[in-house]
Parts: structure tokens; sequence; C-alpha cells
């Protein structure tokens, strides 16, 4: 638990996910954040503390903190805005969390939320691009998301041998859970024929490799352990363990492209504070950072659930499916259910606690040890995140 | 015609910046001369790619410029098949690879015979030259 006060998650919302071309940011943001506060059973009055976590520059607000926080209902009571590219969402939550924790307020709220689809691509891909290091990539190179994470994908698997169908498996198997989300971007499964023969995004990267270009927003009411039980609340879900990590801006500065450093250095400072010995043994299900195959495979290695070099036949045996060693990604992941930059971290939330509070009806894991887990990347690695979550 | 969501357009915003690159104004006049440099700390010598005006480890200022090149090394690369804003003028999938030349790596644009990618461990040398769109850059070519 580390030191000082208990914090826990009250209420947690989601909005739809997907392209959500007729809301405005603050009706996006609004969504989320109505079920999370209907989730707590709070009011908009109780909120002391609200953090605002986006990506942003793909929609047309610019500085959307305090237009969606005004929206909401909050002014006057923050917002904080955050920002860490895709995992947006952890740092909101941790700021919130760190805010409860220090006594400074009882009842906070983290909002993440992210309008992607304003832009066209070429532009989308632009912001994604110039967001490692413009100077010394975009600007000479054209770098895209896709492409950083495949220069990944090509090494790992010139290394490990890692193939095309272990990477398709992992967009099959998350295809299959979105399928029951109806917060999913894409509620249908693909057959492995139809991933390993789509086009190529970016090689080896193909079109079923990667997550989409999503619209969503999440949100998560975090209290004290007083204030928990002066709302009488007995279902709280308390965040036992939370860990960070980062990395360069820059590729040629990293020592190694087949796993990212963040997410070892993140897990393990989560898995000291949460006293996790053994991840596999220790977590009943896991929210992790997919937003390409290549990602979830690199993940299982680095956050310890098999020795490296090993993902590709995690994947294969079914290790990280219902039934298998750790179901991971039971929602449907970023590649399905869909990835709104600064939503996809406190969506991740939304999806642990429904899973430990029995709540994920078509999609709840078997709990032996009611504890779960987030791990949520920025960039390749850029920001790395990782929380333990338990009842 | 029905179901169309009603919608407007934004006024045009246009975003383009000036690059504040004085103090590596030797690293971009480099390119233009077909040469590549990195910088090593004159105090801890840490060798920095791309190149450092100032030294992370131990906050110096002194910074040597060093040049990179000979046989390098491909650790990582992708061709990209979908192309973002400011690469209009790319006329087929490129390729971006990072490959390292003794201490130093760097990243460019990997140019094979004919359509062939490189592979992970190929030995590479580098050149400059500008792209169409008049940036210098550097492109890997199989040794």
């Amino acid at each position: 638990m580390g030191k000082g006060r208990r914090v826990g998650i009250i209420g947690v919302g989601c909005s739809k996910f997907g392209i959500r071309d007729e809301l405005t940011v603050q009706e996006l943001a609004f969504e989320g954040v109505k079920e999370a506060l209907e989730d707590a059973g709070v009011t908009r009055e109780d909120i002391e503390l609200s953090v605002a976590g986006t990506a942003g520059t793909r929609s047309y607000e610019l500085m959307p903190a305090v237009p969606i926080n005004e929206y909401c209902g909050f002014a006057g009571r923050g917002p904080i805005r955050v920002e860490a590219a895709c995992a947006t969402g952890s740092a909101a939550v941790y700021t919130a969390y760190t805010s409860v924790k220090a006594g400074i307020a009882d009842l906070a709220i983290a909002i993440g939320f992210e309008k992607m689809n304003e832009v066209d691509t070429p532009t989308s891909l632009a912001v994604g691009g110039r967001s490692g290091s413009y100077l010394w990539e975009f600007h000479q190179y054209g770098t895209t998301f896709p492409g950083y994470y495949a220069m990944h994908a090509s090494a790992h698997m010139a290394r490990y041998g890692t193939t095309d169908k272990q990477l398709a498996l992992v967009a099959v198997k998350n295809h299959r859970n979105a399928a029951k989300n109806p917060k999913a971007q894409f509620q249908k499964e693909i057959s492995l024929e139809k991933a390993v023969g789509s086009r190529y995004v970016a090689y080896p990267l193909r079109l079923f490799d990667c997550s989409a270009i999503t619209d969503g927003s999440s949100a998560a009411v975090i209290a004290s352990e007083e204030k928990i039980k002066e709302l009488g609340i007995d279902n709280a879900v308390w965040i036992e363990g939370v860990g960070y990590s980062s990395d360069t801006a820059n590729m040629p500065k990293r020592e190694d492209y087949a796993g990212l450093k963040a997410t070892v250095e993140a897990s393990r400072m989560a898995y000291e504070m949460a006293g996790i010995e053994g991840p596999v043994k220790d977590l009943d299900v896991v929210a992790l950072h997919d937003c390409f195959t290549i990602a979830e495979i690199m993940a299982y290695e680095d956050l310890g659930f098999c020795k490296k070099g090993e993902g590709g036949k995690f994947i294969e045996n079914g290790d990280s499916d219902f039934g298998g060693k750790i179901p991971v990604n039971t929602f449907g992941g970023l590649k399905a259910k869909g990835h709104p930059l600064g939503a996809t971290g406190v969506a991740m939330f939304y999806e642990i606690v429904k899973q430990l509070r029995e709540e994920a009806k078509d999609l709840q894991v078997d709990l032996k040890t009611y504890k779960g887990l987030t791990h949520n990347i920025g960039g390749t690695g850029h920001f790395g995140w990782v929380f333990v979550l338990g009842v | 015609m029905g179901d169309e969501k009603f919608k407007m357009e934004s006024r045009t915003f246009v975003l383009k910046h000036e690059l504040p690159v004085s103090r590596v104004e030797k690293y971009w006049k480099g390119l233009e001369e077909g040469k590549i440099y990195g910088t090593v700390c004159n105090s801890c010598g840490a060798k920095f790619s791309p190149p450092q005006a100032d030294c992370s480890y131990c906050y110096s200022s002194d910074m040597e410029w060093v040049e990179i090149g000979g046989e390098g090394e491909i650790e990582a690369f992708t061709q990209l098949y979908t192309y973002p804003q400011g690469f209009d003028f790319v006329e087929k999938p490129y390729v971006i690879a990072v490959a390292r030349f003794g201490d130093f790596k760097v990243m460019g644009w990997f140019e094979g015979s004919g359509d062939a990618l490189p592979t992970i461990g190929q030995k590479v040398k580098a050149q400059t030259k500008q792209d169409e769109s008049g940036v210098w850059k550097i492109y890997f070519t199989p040794m």
C-alpha cells in the first residue's frame, strides 16, 4: 500500500468508444463523468478536485481542460490538466490518487478524454509522429506511431523468431473479447486468416496489428479510506501499488528495441509496493497496453508473465486467454475496444474495477486473489505506468 | 440523407514553427557536406546521437563534435505504407531504420537495391542527401 492512508476507487465510468463525431469534447467527457458519479453514488458537488487528462491537438479545442471541467460542473475545483501521450489517463489517476493520499482532498475525480477524429488520418499520423522527437526524427524521416512500434517488432521478430501469426493471434483474442463489450469500438470477431492477410500499415505490422483512431472518455472517482467509510461504501477497489518510469524520446538513444524498459521498471516498482511476488500467480486479470499487437507480446515479457522472448508462445498457448495462466485484455484491449489516448489509462481502471467487483458480465474472469493490474504506456515506452488494484 | 449528422468546419489554422537550431548548427551544416556528427561531453565522456549542446549526465556544456561513419549495422526498421501530413511528396513506401556505428546510433532512410527491405544485422554505410522536400537527412545503403 505504500506510505500514508489507503486510497480507493469508488466509481468508474466510460463512454462508448468509437467515432463519436456527433459530440463535442465537453459532451464526450460528460458521458464518462456522469456514469462515474452515478456509479460512486456521489454528486458533482461532492468532488473536491478534478484532474483532466488529454493528449490533445487532434481536437479543435486546444486547451480543453477548463471547457470540459466547466461542462461537468466542476468549475472552481480543479482542473489540473495532465499529458503523458498515450499514458495520459494513468497520469491523471496518479495525480488524483496522490492528492487524496496526501490529504489535500478526500474525494477527487480523474477524467481522461480524447477526440481524435476531428482531423484526417494524415494529420492524426503527423500528430503522433511529431510527438516522439520532432526535430531529430519526424522532421527528417516522417516517423509515425505505427512505424515506431513496427521498428520494435522488427527487432523482436529477428531476435526471438516471433511470427506474423503470433502477432495476429493477439488481435484475434482481443477482437473476440471486444465482441462482448458494449463499450467497444469493434464489437466483432476477426479470423486469423483475415488478420494475417490484411495490408501492411508499417511493415511488419498489418492493419489488424494496429489499434484504430478512437474517440472516448472515462472517469474514476477516487476517495480516502475515511471518506469511503463515511459514505458507507463497501465495494471500493483499493490502489495497492503504483509504478512509473520513462525512457528516451529518441530511438537511437535506446539500448535495445526488443522490449520496453519503462514497463520493466514501472512494474517492478508497483509489484514491490503491492507485495506481488509472482504476477501470474498473484493477479487474476490484467489490462495491458496493446496499442499494437507487438506491444502486447513485449508486455507479457516485460511485466514478467513469461521469459524474455517467449511472448509469442504465450499468446499461441492461450496463456493470456480466459482459462489461461492470466487473462489479459478481457475487455478487448486497445486493439479492439479502442485507444482514445487520454481516456485509455482511465478506461483500464474502469475495466479492472468492473472485474474485481464481479460486474464484467459475459467477460467476467474467475477471481482467486482479487487483484488486477493496469499497464499503460505513452509512446513506445516514453512513459510507463503500472497500477495494482485489489479488493 | 436523413441520417447525415449536422457538422461544420473550423476556420483554417496553419501551424508552422521556426526551428531554434543554432546550438546544433554543425549537425545540420554537416549533413550538407556529407558528414554526420554526434557530440561527446569533454567533462564526463558521455556520447550523444542525435547531438546535444548540454550533457544530461554531468550538466557540463563543454561538448566536442565528432564524426560518425564507417560500417553500420541495422538494429531496427520499418516500411511505412501510410504517410503523415508533411510527407505528401513521398511516392512509394519508405523505409526508416536505426543503425549502430560504433558507439553511436543514428536514424535514416534505407535504400536497398530495388524494393529490397533491410534485415536486422545487415551492414550498411551512411550518406547524406536532400529529399524531394529539400530537407537534408541520412540515407543507409547496403555495404
